[in-house]
């Protein structure tokens, strides 16, 4: 499934998105969520609605990660999920060569009506399979260069750069403007910045 | 009149004579007298003794100068006001011979029958003195006023004959005295000397009695009546006295005074010929003090003051030198200086007038005349009176009455113009001040203004309503006289022109931003006005739905504007006055094709034009112009109800007073629901929750429910009562917006002014609670809380506290908007849900492709029909039912709440089914969200869903309301799709 996690800088979310059901993107944000990868144990809004703070260099960034659903659909209306978003996790599956096809119909709809300076990750899941591998590392890796998106494999099952996947957005996404976003009271609690993360697929 | 009367009273003194001369039997003397009755006895023998002499007395009296005085003729005007004061003078004398006859009866018949029963209380004189005190002063006062205007000189020189003849009887009624008095002088010593030795003779009784008596009771009832009969002596004294010094004056003074100034009780109190004071004012050189006037006196010139309107001002601040000793003497229209060389000069004036002033005030003279001299007995500055204004200034000719304090109107009062202005209300130092109802007659029509309005210095300042006499009504502010600030000026339904404004005014010209409606031609013109005029950025809506934004100038269409018409064409170009393209201009029908070209129209033709049709735009384009939003930048929020505002918070600046309230909020006016409440009252208890409007409780209340909790119900409360200030902001506030949004104003294109406007009342109402809790705590003492509220929480304040407060208010209008904005949308999705209720359960469960397992069935193999009733029963039921409570409150919080409930609801239904705690990706919630909107088939959902989007706390955005609210969103988006609308089922 088109999965798309978005992630919020304070006042903007991140997004998660994958195409096909079963690439996991519900688990990737369970594991980052709870470092579970049995997502029926989660707070908030089931799986579909998470929070988690994250410590980056001097700042804390909460990530509040929006699911989308990823069948076919309702493609239509992801773009009611990443409006205003500030990061998009797009999710394939490592085994699927289909979910990395759809994964670029995504990234190609992003671009095209997805918010300006919205942080793009590629996560090739299930690299605990790599044994059946269908999308190689360099295929992932030269697609994302040329969409200049982070890009890495990971494995929700055996939690493998989950943690790095979201490091990775919490640095690119740019730090707050204390002063146009000072309104939102965050700010005020020990200087933390948060950061929002919404998730589709 | 006078001849019956005086032969009625010969005919009873006749008769009486008869009676008196029946000899009297010799008193019986006993000698076993003792103690109290024994005392008793002494003095009722005494008392009846003395009694029958005086009783005598008076019928020789009577008999010899009393009924032959009022046997007169009396032709002239005068003798017959003569004539009238000596009529009452014989009423009271017989008054004092009946009272004195009847009671001497009473007691001598008790005394022949049971002496020795006698005790105090048979002694008349003791238990009726208050009788006896009444007819004796009554008959010294028509006396005196007979003597004031010297009606004795003239008795005497009228009858002179009369006298001569009869000199020896007269004479005999006397005292002896050595010298030979006038005829005048014994006829008023005749009249009056008797009486009053009578008054002598009861207080020698008393005070024997008095000596002997020996309870305390008792000596205390004796003590009492003897002191009464004292003070009586020495009124009549005094009586005697001014009214001989009175006589004189008149006597000394020139007829044509003494004809317009002597009047039988006025009486000389003082005289600036016995205490000089020289006067500040003119060239009066004489000062006399009546009981009722001050006058001052050049030759025959005189000027009067009545005393009710003198103020005496012992320490005038100017002119006080050592030389003179000043009073200041204050008139309604006149000021001015007694001085005199002497200190106690100064000191009698200043004593004699209060004295006098304030007996003037009490309408009644002391008992006796200066009775109370003790200090301290200063005349009250504030006096209710009557006068007419004389000189040159605003107010002259008009009669004021009412109250007045130091020569000026001050309190409550009435001021009439002779041409039917008048005034009724509060007054300050001689001015217009409070709240007052003031009529002013229209010289051209047959009617009045009616101004209910507040003063301050005799203009009228602040809220006021008027009622012009063509039945137009202003309500709002005033300055200076005139309409100034908000207002709302309406005009009856039946008048020519029919027309609503509201807005701001200056100086009683439309200006600023405002209101236009006009009835006739069912328009609204919304935006600027400058001298009454439209001018400026504005905004005209259309019954029919069409509206045009543009630039006025005098009232007059100018330059480009944009007209968008009822079926969401657009033109836009130059406009006429008919709103008419003309000239250069573009042309987006509804189906985007745009037509671009140069616009002729002309009266009774079509409009015609010669142009590019293009039927490619782009799609964005498209979007943009589709409803296009009006009025945003030309009326920025924060610029459109200033004049509301402003005086709100110029209250609270002023520091809150009770005084001011009514002219910076509006009139106190009860709902009728409060009055319903009123009358409840006088059946049952006072309800405990009722809040108070007086100002001093809000600001109790405020500073008692800090807590933002308790605030809350308390502002809740407060909006019902018509009199809180919170309440008649909001009212204003919610007049101003139905003014603008209601009815024609219910336009698609003013969605965005409105909300914005319902977000900015919102904050700008929590700053005025913000201010008013300031004033509130600093009453307190204490200091205003330190803690830096940034703007952030500020506004949230504003968004979880006040919003879901006011909203209400609000929400009939501005949901009305975003319906209409939504109106196609909506109309997609009902046609979505429609054709959605004609699947099963089970049906559109498949349909949506919802996973099997969570399906709130279990046995698959049950019959179709069996599997239909328990997923009916317990197929999401109570979310669907959860979901449906949404409409039942306005508040944007508890909505969102709903949604989050709903949530819930599906996944502890799916949990149930799954038979373990289940958490649904977003993979499986929302096909079950699709269901849920599905089946709740709620109304207007897409008004709903942005209404709540755009007044959601932005701190919420992003986070878990704000993704329910969008997963709810997109399935009402979803809904829409043609693949639902038109899909056939198998």
């Amino acid at each position: 499934m088109g999965n798309n996690l978005i992630g919020r800088h304070t006042e903007q979310h991140t997004q998660p998105s994958i195409q096909d059901t079963g690439v996991g993107k519900s688990s990737i944000v369970c594991r980052f969520v709870q470092d579970h990868f049995d997502h029926n144990i989660s707070p908030t809004i089931g799986a579909s609605f998470m929070t988690k703070t994250v410590p980056c260099g001097n700042e804390l960034h909460k990530f509040l990660i929006w699911d989308t659903a990823g069948q076919e659909r309702f493609h239509s209306l992801a773009p009611m999920y990443y409006r205003g978003s500030a990061a998009a996790v797009i999710v394939y599956d490592i085994t699927k060569q289909d979910s990395f096809h759809t994964l670029k119909k995504w990234v190609k709809e992003l671009k095209e009506h997805g918010p300006e300076n919205i942080v793009m990750a590629i996560a090739g899941n299930k690299c605990d399979l790599s044994d059946i591998r269908e999308v190689t590392v360099k295929d992932a890796r030269e697609y994302a260069e040329s969409i200049s998106a982070i890009v890495v494999e990971t494995s929700a099952k055996n939690a493998i750069n989950v943690e790095e996947l979201f490091q990775g957005i919490s640095r690119q996404i740019p730090p707050l403007n204390s002063h146009e976003n000072g309104n939102t009271g965050t700010i005020k609690l020990a200087k933390q910045t948060s950061q929002t993360s919404r998730r589709c697929c | 009149m006078a001849n019956s009367n005086s032969s009625a009273l010969s005919r009873r003194s006749a008769c009486r004579h008869k009676r008196n001369s029946n000899p009297v039997k010799p008193l019986r003397r006993t000698m076993d007298v003792s103690g109290l009755k024994g005392v008793c006895q002494v003095a009722v023998r005494s008392l009846l003794s003395t009694e029958e002499t005086f009783l005598s007395a008076l019928a020789r009296i009577n008999d010899i100068v009393l009924q032959p005085l009022l046997r007169t003729d009396q032709d002239d005007q005068k003798g017959k006001e003569h004539m009238k004061s000596l009529l009452l003078l014989s009423d009271r004398y017989h008054a004092v011979w009946d009272r004195t006859e009847e009671n001497y009866k009473t007691l001598k018949r008790k005394y022949s029958t049971s002496e020795y029963s006698l005790t105090l209380h048979d002694i008349y004189i003791i238990l009726k003195k208050d009788l006896f005190l009444d007819v004796y002063t009554q008959y010294f006062t028509c006396f005196t006023n007979y003597v004031v205007i010297q009606g004795f000189d003239r008795a005497a020189k009228q009858m002179s004959g009369y006298w001569k003849t009869n000199k020896k009887m007269v004479k005999q009624l006397l005292a002896p005295s050595v010298s030979e008095p006038t005829t005048a002088i014994t006829l008023h010593t005749v009249l009056h000397e008797t009486i009053r030795n009578q008054i002598q003779q009861y207080a020698l009784i008393l005070t024997r009695l008095n000596e002997n008596a020996e309870e305390i009771d008792e000596k205390n009832l004796v003590s009492d009546a003897l002191n009464l009969y004292v003070k009586l002596q020495n009124f009549i004294g005094q009586s005697l006295d001014e009214a001989s010094l009175t006589k004189i004056l008149w006597g000394s003074l020139g007829s044509k005074l003494v004809s317009s100034l002597c009047v039988p009780e006025r009486r000389l109190q003082e005289d600036s010929k016995y205490v000089p004071v020289s006067i500040s004012t003119g060239k009066f050189e004489r000062v006399l003090l009546f009981d009722d006037l001050l006058i001052l006196l050049q030759g025959t010139d005189f000027r009067s003051f009545d005393l009710k309107l003198v103020w005496v001002d012992p320490a005038p601040t100017e002119n006080s030198t050592a030389a003179s000793h000043s009073l200041r003497i204050i008139t309604p229209e006149e000021e001015f200086l007694l001085s005199s060389k002497e200190p106690h000069h100064k000191a009698i004036w200043q004593w004699k007038l209060n004295q006098v002033i304030r007996q003037r005030l009490d309408g009644k003279r002391d008992f006796p005349l200066w009775g109370k001299s003790e200090e301290g007995l200063d005349p009250c500055a504030s006096r209710f009176s009557t006068y007419t204004f004389r000189s040159e200034c605003r107010f002259k000719n008009a009669v004021y009455e009412g109250d007045f304090s130091w020569g000026k109107p001050h309190g409550k009062g009435t001021l009439k113009w002779p041409d039917g202005h008048n005034y009724v209300g509060d007054f300050k130092e001689g001015l217009e001040d409070g709240f007052g109802i003031c009529l002013i007659p229209h010289s051209s029509e047959d009617g009045y203004d009616c101004y209910k309005c507040h003063w301050r210095e005799g203009k009228m300042q602040g809220y006021g309503i008027c009622e012009y006499s063509n039945e137009t009504v202003y309500k709002g502010y005033f300055k200076d006289n005139l309409r100034h600030g908000f207002g709302i000026q309406e005009s009856p339904i039946s008048s020519k022109h029919p027309f609503k404004y509201t807005g701001h005014w200056d100086r009683d010209k439309k200006m600023g931003y405002g209101i236009w409606d006009d009835i006739e031609s069912g328009q609204r013109y919304i935006g600027m006005w400058q001298n009454d005029q439209r001018h400026g950025a504005g905004v005209v809506v259309m019954q029919s739905g069409a509206c045009y934004q543009g630039t006025f100038l005098m009232d007059k269409i100018t330059g480009m504007g944009i007209l968008i018409s009822e079926d969401e064409s657009v033109f836009e170009g130059k406009f006429t006055e008919q709103l008419k393209l003309d000239g250069k201009g573009k042309l987006t029908f509804s189906d985007r094709f745009t037509l671009e070209g140069n616009f002729i129209s002309k009266a009774g033709k079509d409009l015609q034009t010669r142009g590019v049709l293009n039927a490619n735009s782009k799609e964005q384009d498209y979007d943009v112009t589709r409803k296009p939003q009006l009025g945003l930048t030309e009326f920025p929020v924060e610029k459109r109800w200033q004049g509301i505002y402003d005086p709100f918070f110029e209250f609270i600046s002023s520091g809150c007073r009770e005084e001011t309230e009514e002219s910076f909020l509006g009139i106190h006016v009860q709902s009728s629901k409060e009055l319903r409440k009123s009358q409840e009252y006088l059946f049952c208890q006072r309800d405990s929750e009722e809040i108070s409007g007086k100002i001093e409780d809000v600001l109790e209340a405020l500073y008692e429910y800090q807590d933002l909790k308790s605030l809350q119900c308390y502002l809740q409360k407060a909006l019902n009562s018509s009199q809180h200030p919170f309440a008649k902001l909001l009212k204003s506030l919610s007049t101003v917006f139905q003014a603008t949004y209601a009815g024609i104003g219910a336009n698609r294109h003013l969605l965005h002014m409105a909300q914005e406007e319902v977000k900015y009342h919102a904050w700008k109402t929590w700053e005025f609670y913000r201010n008013i809790t300031h004033v509130a705590t600093k009453q307190k003492g204490q200091l205003p809380d330190t803690e830096e509220d940034t703007e952030g929480s500020e506004k949230e304040n504003s968004y979880t506290l006040i919003l879901p407060v006011i909203l209400p208010r609000f929400h009939p209008e501005l949901f009305m908007l975003y319906m209409l904005y939504h109106e196609k949308e909506d109309a997609l999705y009902w046609q979505g849900i429609v054709h959605l209720g004609l699947f099963s359960d089970t049906k559109l469960l498949e349909f949506l492709e919802v996973q099997k397992n969570l399906w709130p069935l279990k046995d698959l193999r049950l019959t179709t029909n069996q599997r239909h009733s328990l997923v009916r029963e317990r197929c999401f039921l109570s979310a669907t039912e959860c979901l449906q409570k949404i409409i039942t409150t306005v508040d944007p919080r508890e909505k969102l709440g709903i949604l989050l409930k709903t949530h819930e609801e599906i996944e502890t239904t799916v949990s149930r089914v799954m038979e373990k705690e289940y958490k649904l990706p977003m993979d499986d919630l929302l096909p079950l969200l699709v269901y849920v909107v599905s089946r709740a088939r709620i109304q207007r959902l897409g008004a709903e869903i942005h209404l709540i989007r755009d007044l959601m706390d932005p701190k919420n955005e992003g986070g878990i309301y704000d993704f329910m609210l969008t997963a709810i969103e997109s399935c009402y988006e979803h809904i829409q799709k043609e693949e639902i609308r038109l899909y056939h089922f198998p």
